[in-house]
C-alpha cells in the first residue's frame, strides 16, 4: 500500500516536473470553462423548449424536454428541404470550394515569395495581405459595386460596366460563384501565411539532397515539399472552411437576391423567427462537420511520426530559378494584389466622398462625411464627419484596445498551448487540449455571443454584462484557435533536441522558451499574435448581442451605418480600419523588426 | 517548485470559480411573480406603490408635474433610464425630453437594437438584476413583444388617463408611441408605371422587378403578409381579384385569395437589397421601373439629387387591394426597472405634441404617424394623416399575427427558400 502510494507521489512529481504538463492542465481547466461550456450550453439548447414561438406551439414549459426541433428539421417535408438540405448543399459548396481555391492562391503566392527568385517580392507579400484585414462582408460590397450592372439585381450600374461597358451575367454577379471567389480571397492570406511561415522554415537540406540525388522539380514538391507543408495545408483548409461554413454577412449580400441560402442565413432567420432548437442544430451541424475535419488532420499529422523542419542543421534556403516565367509571373502577381488588395481601398475611398450612388464626377466629391461640420445625419446621431465626431474617436479606440489586448492574451496563451502541446504528443490530454482550443472557432460567431450573452445574464456572472471585460474574453475564446494552430505548427517544427541541449546545461524553462524556441520561430509566433489583432480589429457578429451600443466599436458601428443605408459612412469607416491594420503591421515591424510578411520572406 | 505550486493553484481555483459557468439564473424566465421586488410576501404600504406594476398604476393618473418629482426622486436615487429602441429617431426625442426636463440631463440613455435580435436580447437581459442595462423599451413587432415580453411578465405596458380621450383605446395597451409605414414606391425614370391592382404583382411582367426585404429576416414584413392572411384582408384581396380578372376568386389550390397573392407575389420578388435604406436609395439610383414596398421615411436617406427619380404610386393613382402596409412601436416597461416613474413620464412626453412633434422628431419626417389624434402632419411634408393610411394600409394587428404566426410563417418560408 505505501509503496503504491509511493509509486503514485513519484509519477505525479515526474508529472508535475515538466512545465508542459502543468501548462496543459491549465489550459484544460480554462477551455474546458470557456470553450466547452458554451457548446454544452448550446447542444442543450437543441432538445429544450424556448421562451416564444416555441413554447406557444409545442405547449410546453420553457426549458422543456423535446425531439420537437429535430423531427420538423430532418423530417421528410419542404420544410426540411428548404431549411435544411438545400442550404447544407449550397454550404458545403461554397466552404469546400473557398478552402480550395483559398489554399491554392495562397499556397501558390507563398511558394512563389518564399522558395522563388520572383520580382517584387515586398510589394506582393505585404499587400497580398490587404483582404484579409477587410470585412469579408466588404468585399462583397466591393464585388457588387464592381460587377452589378442595368440587366442585373436593381439595375444599379457598377464600375465594370460605368467604364468598360460591360454586364456581367448573374451568376457571376450574385450566388454561390462570388461567394466561393469572395471567401477564399478573403482567407487566402491566412493560407499564404501558414503555409508560407513553413516554407520559409524548412530544412532545405532536404530539398537539396533529392535535387543531389536527381530528382524532377515536381518530384521534389511533390514527394517533400508538399509533405511537409500538409498539416499547415490542412490546418488552413479546416479554418477556411469553417469560417465560409459560418460566414452569414458574404451569402447575405451576394447569395439572398437570387435567393441562394446557406445554413448560416438559415440558423440565422430561424433564430429570429422564433425556432432556436432548429436554429442551434444547424450551429451543431457546423461544428460537427468542421470536427469531422479536426479529426481527419489531426488523424493526418498524428500518422506520420514527425513533421520536425527545424533541427537547428539547416542551411540557407536556395531559390528556384524563375528563369524566363520570372517577369510575367511578377506582373501577373502584381496586377492580381492591386485588384484585389488596392482596388477595393480606392473604391471605399471613392464612396465614402460621393453624394450621389454610382455619380463619380468631381461635382458630387465632398468631404463632408469626413470631416464636415455643416452636413447633419442627425438620425445616425452624427453631427459631422467622422473624423470630427467624438463618438467614432471613442469607438475607434476601444476598438484598437480590445485587438491589442485580445491579441497579447491569445497570442501568448497560443504559444504556450502550442509548446504544450507539441511537447506532450500523442498524449490524450494533449489531444483534448488542442482539440478544446479549436472549438470555440468551429461555433458560429452569433450563435457563441448569443450563448456568451446568456452567461453575462446570469446571477453570478452580471458583473460582466455591457463591459469591455466581457468582450475581452469572448474574443480571447473565440480567436485563441488562430493563435493555438499557430503555435502549434510552429512548436512542432522545432525538433525538442534544440532544448533538450539547452535543459541539459540548466536553463529554465522561461528562459528557453524567451531566449530559444521564440527566435527561432518568431514568424510563425507573431501570426499567433497578430492574427487575433487583425480579426478583432474587422470582427462584428460576435460582437453585435454583446456591445452595450451598437456605436459603441467602430464595427459595430460600421454594421449599423451599412444596415441604416449610410454607405458613404461605412466606407470611410471600411478604409479607416484597414488602414489602422496596416499601420498596426507597420509598426510591428518598426518596432520588433518582422512583420506578418517580413517573417516569411518579403 | 514555487512556480508550479502556484501554477497548480491556480488552475484548481479558476476550476472553482468557472464551474459557476453553468448554473442558470434561479429565475431564468424572469418572471416577476418570483423576483424579490414582486414577491407576494414583501411587506408594502398601501399609501406608497412598492412593485413596478404598481407605480405604473399609480403614475397613469399623476399629472407630467407630478410624475417629473418622481423622476427626480429615482434619478437622485442613483437610477438612470436606458431605452431601447428600433427607430433612431427616438434618439433624438430622448434628447428633446432631457432639454424639456434639465434635472433629467444626461440621464435618459438611447441604445439601438436591431429588429431580429430585439427580443432574443431583450429576455437575456430583463429580469437579470444587471444594472443600468434596460429600462424601457419602444420597439415593433407586437406579436413578439406579446410573446417574448408581456406574456413571460418580463415587460408592462403603461398608458397615462390623460390620454385616453385622444388615443383609440385599441393603441393604449401597449401603447403604441408612433406608426410607421412601408408604400410602393418606383423609379419613375421612365415614366409612370401600369400599376394600380396589387395582383398585377402575381403577373411574369413583374418578375424581378418588384423589391421586398426577404421577410423570413424582417419581421415587420413577415407581419405583414400574416396580417394579409385575416379574413378582413382575405375579403378585400378576393374584391381585388374581381377587379383585375372579371371574375371571382375560387377556391384551388390556395387555401384563400391571400395565400394565393403571397405565393405568387414571392416568386416574383427581387430580393437584391437587404436593408429599406438600402432598397430606398438603390431604387432611386437603379433601373426605371423598377417598384419596391419599403418604409416610407428611408426617403429621407435619398440624395437630394435621386429623390425625384421616386414616386409613391398611392399619391398618382389608388390601388386596388392594398398601397402598402404599416406597423406600430410600442412603448413597454420592463419588469426590473429602477425607474418606472420616469419611463412613465417618457412615455407621456412621446404621445404628446411636445414629444412626437418637438424639432426634428418623428412628425418632422414623412412616414411617421401619431396615435394622438390631435396631433396633426405639417402641411408642408408631402404626406397624408394617419387616418388616411389606415384605409388603404395593412394595419398590423397583434392580436391576429400572435395567433395565426407559426402556420403563415411555414408556408411563408418554404416559399421564399424553395
Amino acid at each position: 500500500m505505501g509503496n503504491k502510494k509511493g509509486q503514485l507521489s513519484h509519477r505525479l512529481r515526474a508529472f508535475c516536473s515538466k512545465p508542459s504538463n502543468l501548462l496543459l492542465v491549465l489550459f484544460f481547466v480554462v477551455l474546458f470553462c470557456l470553450s466547452v461550456l458554451p457548446l454544452l450550453t448550446m447542444l442543450s439548447n437543441m432538445f429544450t423548449v424556448h421562451i416564444g414561438t416555441e413554447k406557444r406551439l409545442l405547449g410546453l414549459d420553457v426549458g422543456a424536454f423535446t425531439w420537437n426541433h429535430f423531427q420538423r428539421l430532418f423530417s421528410v417535408s419542404e420544410w426540411s428541404k428548404v431549411n435544411f438540405w438545400v442550404p447544407l448543399k449550397n454550404s458545403l459548396i461554397m466552404a469546400s470550394g473557398a478552402g480550395i481555391l483559398g489554399i491554392i492562391i495562397g499556397g501558390v503566392v507563398a511558394w512563389f515569395v518564399t522558395r522563388s527568385n520572383m520580382k517584387y517580392k515586398k510589394f506582393i507579400s505585404s499587400v497580398f495581405l490587404f483582404p484579409y484585414m477587410m470585412p469579408a462582408w466588404t468585399l462583397a460590397l466591393f464585388w457588387v459595386n464592381l460587377f452589378q450592372n442595368s440587366k442585373v439585381g436593381g439595375g444599379n450600374v457598377g464600375m465594370v460596366e460605368s467604364i468598360f461597358g460591360i454586364c456581367m451575367p448573374e451568376w457571376f454577379v450574385f450566388g454561390l460563384f462570388p461567394m466561393i471567389i469572395v471567401i477564399a480571397l478573403h482567407y487566402s492570406p491566412f493560407a499564404y501565411l501558414l503555409i508560407g511561415g513553413i516554407l520559409k522554415n524548412m530544412d532545405a537540406t532536404l530539398e537539396e539532397s533529392a535535387t543531389i540525388l536527381k530528382a524532377s522539380r515536381w518530384k521534389i514538391i511533390r514527394r517533400i515539399t508538399l509533405p511537409m507543408v500538409m498539416p499547415a495545408v490542412l490546418s488552413t483548409f479546416l479554418l477556411i472552411f469553417s469560417s465560409g461554413f459560418s460566414s452569414y454577412t458574404v451569402p447575405v449580400f451576394l447569395g439572398s437576391s437570387v435567393k441562394m441560402f446557406t445554413l448560416s442565413t438559415k440558423m440565422r432567420a430561424l433564430i429570429n423567427a422564433g425556432y432556436e432548437g432548429q436554429g442551434y442544430i444547424i450551429a451543431f451541424v457546423s461544428i460537427a462537420l468542421g470536427c469531422f475535419i479536426l479529426g481527419l488532420n489531426q488523424w493526418f499529422t498524428g500518422k506520420r511520426k514527425s513533421y520536425t523542419t527545424v533541427t537547428g542543421k539547416s542551411g540557407q534556403v536556395s531559390l528556384v530559378n524563375l528563369k524566363k516565367a520570372n517577369t510575367p509571373i511578377s506582373i501577373f502577381l502584381c496586377v492580381y494584389v492591386l485588384f484585389f488588395a488596392i482596388m477595393p481601398l480606392v473604391s471605399f475611398a471613392l464612396e465614402s466622398v460621393i453624394r450621389q450612388p454610382g455619380n463619380y464626377s468631381l461635382s458630387n466629391m465632398t468631404l463632408h462625411f469626413w470631416m464636415g461640420t455643416e452636413y447633419s445625419a442627425y438620425e445616425t446621431g452624427m453631427i459631422a464627419g467622422i473624423l470630427r465626431n467624438p463618438t467614432m474617436w471613442q469607438a475607434l479606440g476601444r476598438q484598437v484596445l480590445l485587438a491589442l489586448v485580445v491579441g497579447l492574451i491569445v497570442g501568448t496563451c497560443g504559444i504556450l498551448i502550442g509548446y504544450s502541446c507539441a511537447r506532450t504528443r500523442g498524449s490524450k490530454l494533449s489531444h483534448i487540449v488542442e482539440s478544446m482550443a479549436f472549438f470555440p472557432y468551429l461555433m458560429p460567431a452569433m450563435a457563441f455571443g448569443t450563448i456568451y450573452l446568456a452567461v453575462a445574464t446570469t446571477e453570478q456572472f452580471k458583473f460582466l454584462f455591457g463591459t469591455f471585460a466581457l468582450l475581452i474574453l469572448v474574443a480571447a475564446v473565440k480567436f485563441l484557435p488562430f493563435a493555438s494552430r499557430s503555435g502549434i505548427n510552429s512548436m512542432l517544427q522545432v525538433s525538442p533536441e534544440i532544448e533538450e541541449a539547452a535543459m541539459v546545461v540548466g536553463v529554465p524553462w522561461w528562459k528557453r522558451m524567451v531566449k530559444i524556441l521564440f527566435p527561432i520561430q518568431k514568424s510563425s509566433i507573431l501570426s499567433g499574435y497578430l492574427l487575433p489583432v487583425i480579426s478583432v480589429m474587422r470582427e462584428v457578429a460576435l460582437f453585435t448581442l454583446l456591445v452595450p451600443k451598437p456605436r459603441y466599436l467602430l464595427t459595430t458601428m460600421l454594421f449599423s451605418f451599412n444596415e441604416t443605408g449610410y454607405s458613404q459612412y461605412g466606407s470611410a469607416v471600411t478604409l479607416l480600419i484597414v488602414l489602422i491594420v496596416i499601420l498596426i503591421n507597420t509598426l510591428t515591424n518598426k518596432l520588433t523588426g518582422a512583420s506578418l510578411d517580413k517573417g516569411i520572406g518579403g | 517548485m514555487k512556480k508550479r505550486t502556484l501554477a497548480l493553484l491556480l488552475a484548481c481555483s479558476l476550476c472553482l470559480s468557472l464551474a459557476a459557468c453553468g448554473k442558470k439564473d434561479p429565475d431564468p424566465t424572469g418572471n416577476v411573480e418570483n423576483s424579490p421586488e414582486q414577491s407576494q410576501d414583501q411587506p408594502t404600504t398601501p399609501a406608497e406603490p412598492a412593485t413596478v406594476q404598481e407605480k405604473l398604476a399609480a403614475a397613469a393618473s399623476m399629472s407630467n408635474e407630478e410624475l417629473y418629482a418622481k423622476a427626480q426622486e429615482e434619478i437622485n436615487a442613483g437610477a438612470q433610464l436606458d431605452f431601447y429602441s428600433t427607430t433612431s429617431f427616438a434618439e433624438k426625442a430622448a434628447a428633446n425630453f432631457m432639454a424639456d426636463y434639465p434635472a433629467l440631463d444626461g440621464k435618459v440613455i438611447y441604445a439601438e437594437i436591431d429588429d431580429g435580435e430585439t427580443y432574443s436580447k431583450l429576455s437575456s437581459i430583463i429580469g437579470s438584476g444587471v444594472k443600468n442595462s434596460a429600462d424601457m423599451g419602444l420597439t415593433q413587432n407586437g406579436a413578439d413583444l406579446k410573446t417574448y415580453l408581456l406574456d413571460e411578465g418580463k415587460a408592462y405596458s403603461y398608458f397615462p388617463d390623460s390620454m385616453k380621450s385622444v388615443v383609440p383605446e385599441q393603441y393604449q395597451s401597449p401603447a403604441v408611441v408612433t406608426f410607421i409605414n412601408s408604400l410602393f414606391i418606383y423609379n419613375n425614370k421612365t415614366g409612370s408605371i401600369n400599376f394600380n391592382n396589387v395582383w398585377q404583382l402575381t403577373e411574369a411582367e413583374w418578375k424581378d422587378k418588384v423589391f421586398f426585404k426577404d421577410p423570413t429576416n424582417e419581421t415587420v414584413n413577415i407581419n405583414f403578409l400574416i396580417q394579409l392572411t385575416s379574413p378582413e384582408w382575405t375579403e378585400r384581396m378576393e374584391k381585388a381579384y374581381e377587379a383585375q380578372y372579371g371574375k371571382a376568386w375560387e377556391a384551388g389550390e390556395y387555401e384563400s385569395a391571400s395565400y394565393e397573392w403571397i405565393d405568387k407575389f414571392l416568386k416574383n420578388v427581387n430580393y437584391t437589397y437587404t436593408s429599406a435604406s438600402k432598397m430606398a436609395t438603390g431604387i432611386a439610383s437603379g433601373a426605371g421601373g423598377n417598384l419596391g414596398l419599403f418604409v416610407f421615411s428611408k426617403l429621407r436617406k435619398v440624395d437630394e439629387a435621386d429623390r425625384g427619380n421616386l414616386t409613391v404610386r398611392q399619391f398618382e393613382e389608388p390601388i386596388e387591394g392594398f398601397a402598402g402596409f404599416m406597423y406600430s412601436i410600442y412603448a413597454t416597461v420592463f419588469s426590473d426597472t429602477d425607474c418606472p416613474y420616469t419611463c412613465a413620464l417618457f412615455i407621456n412626453y412621446l404621445l404628446d405634441e411636445a414629444g412626437f412633434a418637438g424639432p426634428k422628431s418623428w412628425n418632422s419626417s414623412q412616414g411617421y404617424y401619431s396615435p394622438n389624434t390631435s396631433i396633426e402632419k405639417p402641411n408642408d411634408i408631402e404626406d397624408e394623416a394617419y387616418s388616411y393610411w389606415a384605409e388603404c394600409l395593412v394595419v398590423e394587428d397583434q392580436e391576429f399575427i400572435y395567433d395565426n404566426y407559426a402556420k403563415v410563417y411555414e408556408f411563408i418560408s418554404v416559399r421564399v427558400g424553395g
